[in-house]
């Protein structure tokens, strides 16, 4: 039973790996009984772990991907709700682009029910600077009585008037008095669950 | 001649100043149609036009008796004790537009004795001598004063009053408290020079927020009274003035505190309620305070005691908004700025704290406009002073400084200020001068005007300074209250 093609295979085999590596190859004759019982169960014991391995990591590198998709649409979710809107001057209709702001904000308040929004209210330095603190909150509550306009509950929003008290353009000018008029969004609740609930 | 004018007012409509009257001023009257019989056209350029009210000049012509202070006697080892003591009230007689104060006087002038004669070639009218002792173990004086009447020949008033030492904290108010006396011999009415003004101000830097600070009312002793490193607003002084009520954002919530300024303690105010709380204001009892919430219903203006710190109640308020509360000097009633008529055109009403309808004080005119805010009652009850945004807020941010007679359904108008932009106006003690908020081409300070002569003076340069209020007075016959 002697097989001279194997017994060529096994030279070319110690050929090539003393070829490559220096160290004296490893006995690889191959033994003509074959792995014992103890050897195949370690090996598939070996497999198995290895193939169970493979699968935790593969769920952590989809966990990875799916938090970074949830952080990816929290954060999304967060620019929509805290973008600011503007408004035209000593008033405090809505004006057409920010009902467009405001109505993506409302998709995302309608999907995520924990979420709740301060309204911050400002105006630029015209007028004397009670009338401002009203005309600030006279913004802010325009803009909360849209999202309850749309059925959401009056309990998640709630409005702060700042008047003139804190420009961020500064400036007399209409370029800065444009950037000032505004509202700002802060969101007081339900800020970790943006990720799962906003589409 | 002089001797019947004196301490009289001259007024003369439609002229303009004789000049032999220094300190008159042009004021302008502003008269709505209704209020009189057509006018005929002033022909005066402005940059003001109410819409429906004629505009004429109305000329305050008054005589201002010359007054001299003697040097004083001072017989204390401290040379420039006797100085200050005299610039402090030269500039206190000054500024109560009052008196014309000569100075410069002649050498021979110093001395015991008054001789009338002498003084009257000088051309004064009244003279102020006094003699200051040390008194006491604490450094403290006595200050003897005597005003002596040279037109008549005789002496008006004399009277001896405590100074605190010179570098205590109280030494130039019980001196401004003399200032106040000499006013009150002369004129039989109240001075103002024994008071303070507090106002807001950004302190520096710090970008977002805006502190309180006070100054004498002669302008010195600036310094700052909080440290919150929020937005205060509002500031108003309680009737004793020992108190400053104000408006700030340190909680995040606009919430009303108190201050002490004597000794820096805080408390809030109002602990309870539901939306923003500003713009404070005392009832002349000093126990309850009517303030306004903003931005949740029920919105408007709301009393609260604040000795027992309970009994919060709606006063006024609608879907609109109701700020700016001002006590009548008696309680009675309220006068206040709301945006029942539109929020581009804010308006002045009076409103009696119990049942009774508002009255409009400003001069609304039906779908034209005007914007009228911070109103402010007289002390003596007969008059408000608001600032006025004439032709609409949408031409321009030019306000000036308006007075309005109490019943007179805003008719009736007095415009202080000519140039620049002018907001916040607010009585002194004396029932005469109004401090304010200006802004000109040269920058922004506090002002005072005196609503008599019209003479406006720069009190604080430079400052951005907003919502100035003036304390009652603090300190009487040398004795700081």
């Amino acid at each position: 039973m002697f097989n001279p093609r194997l017994v060529l295979a096994a030279f070319a085999t110690v050929v090539l790996a003393a070829a490559c590596r220096p160290e004296p190859p490893p006995p690889v004759a191959p033994t003509p009984t074959g792995p014992t019982a103890e050897e195949l169960a370690a090996q598939a014991e070996q497999r198995r772990l290895d193939s169970i391995a493979d699968a935790e990591r593969r769920q952590r590198e989809a966990q990875r991907q799916a938090q970074i998709e949830i952080d990816r649409r929290a954060r999304a979710a967060r620019e929509t709700l805290t973008q600011m809107v503007f408004f035209d001057y000593d008033e405090s209709t809505l004006t057409a682009e920010t009902t467009e702001t405001l109505r993506s904000k409302l998709a995302v308040l309608r999907s995520c029910p924990t979420v709740r929004l301060r309204m911050e209210g400002h105006a630029d330095e015209r007028g004397t600077s009670e009338y401002n603190i009203a005309l600030g909150s006279e913004r802010a509550q325009s803009v909360s009585e849209f999202f309850t306009g749309f059925g959401l509950a009056d309990t998640r929003f709630s409005t702060v008037s700042y008047g003139e008290e804190r420009p961020i353009a500064q400036g007399s000018n209409e370029a800065a008095w444009a950037r000032n008029r505004r509202v700002e969004f802060i969101l007081t609740a339900g800020e970790g669950d943006l990720g799962q609930c906003a589409g | 001649m002089r001797r019947i004018e004196r301490g009289h007012s001259i007024a003369e409509g439609c002229r303009r100043p004789r000049s032999r009257v220094a300190d008159s001023a042009r004021i302008c009257l502003l008269l709505l149609p209704a209020a009189a019989a057509p006018l005929a056209a002033s022909g005066q350029e402005t940059d003001m036009v109410i819409p429906g009210v004629d505009l004429r000049d109305f000329i305050v012509e008054r005589y201002v008796p010359p007054i001299a202070i003697r040097p004083l006697t001072v017989l204390a080892e401290d040379a420039g004790l006797a100085r200050e003591i005299e610039g402090i009230i030269a500039r206190d007689l000054d500024y109560s537009d009052r008196f014309r104060v000569r100075d410069s006087l002649p050498a021979e002038f110093a001395g015991e004795g008054v001789q009338y004669a002498l003084w009257e070639q000088f051309d004064v009218d009244w003279l102020l001598v006094g003699t200051v002792e040390p008194q006491g173990p604490a450094g403290g004086y006595t200050f003897a004063v005597e005003v002596h009447d040279i037109v008549f020949g005789s002496l008006k008033a004399r009277a001896t009053f405590p100074l605190p030492a010179r570098d205590h904290p109280d030494f130039r108010l019980a001196v401004h408290s003399v200032s106040d006396a000499v006013v009150r011999w002369v004129t039989g009415d109240p001075g103002m020079a024994a008071t303070r003004i507090v106002f807001r101000m950004r302190a520096p830097g710090e970008q977002d927020a805006t502190e309180l600070y006070i100054v004498d009312s002669d302008g010195r002793n600036m310094r700052r009274l909080t440290w919150d490193g929020s937005i205060a607003t509002s500031p108003a002084w309680s009737p004793d003035g020992k108190r400053i009520a104000y408006g700030s954002f340190k909680s995040g919530l606009p919430r009303i505190y108190e201050l002490s300024p004597g000794d820096g303690q805080q408390r809030l105010l109002v602990p309870e309620g539901h939306g923003q709380h500003h713009m404070p204001t005392y009832h002349p009892d000093g126990n309850s305070i009517v303030f306004a919430i903003v931005g949740e219903e029920p919105s408007g203006l709301f009393s609260y005691d604040i000795r027992d710190g309970c009994c919060l109640q709606r006063l006024v308020g609608g879907r609109y908004n109701d700020l700016q509360p001002v006590f009548s000097p008696n309680g009675d009633s309220l006068i206040f700025m709301s945006t029942r008529l539109g929020m581009a055109t804010p308006q002045v009403y009076l409103r009696p704290v119990g049942e009774g309808d508002d009255e409009l004080l400003s001069p609304f005119r039906y779908g034209e406009g005007g914007f009228f805010t911070d109103p402010d009652w007289s002390p003596c009850g007969d008059k408000a002073a608001f600032a006025g945004g004439i032709g609409g807020r949408r031409q321009a941010n030019r306000y000036h400084i308006l007075v309005a007679e109490i019943g007179g359904g805003g008719r009736r108008l007095l415009q202080l200020t000519q140039e620049g932009n002018n907001e916040d106006p607010n009585w002194a003690p004396d029932c005469r001068h109004i401090v304010f908020q200006g802004t000109r081409s040269y920058g922004s300070g506090v002002f005072v005007v005196d609503t008599v002569t019209g003479r406006t003076r720069l009190l604080v340069p430079n400052v951005k300074a907003e919502d100035p209020d003036w304390s009652p007075i603090l300190a009487e016959n040398g004795v700081v209250r």
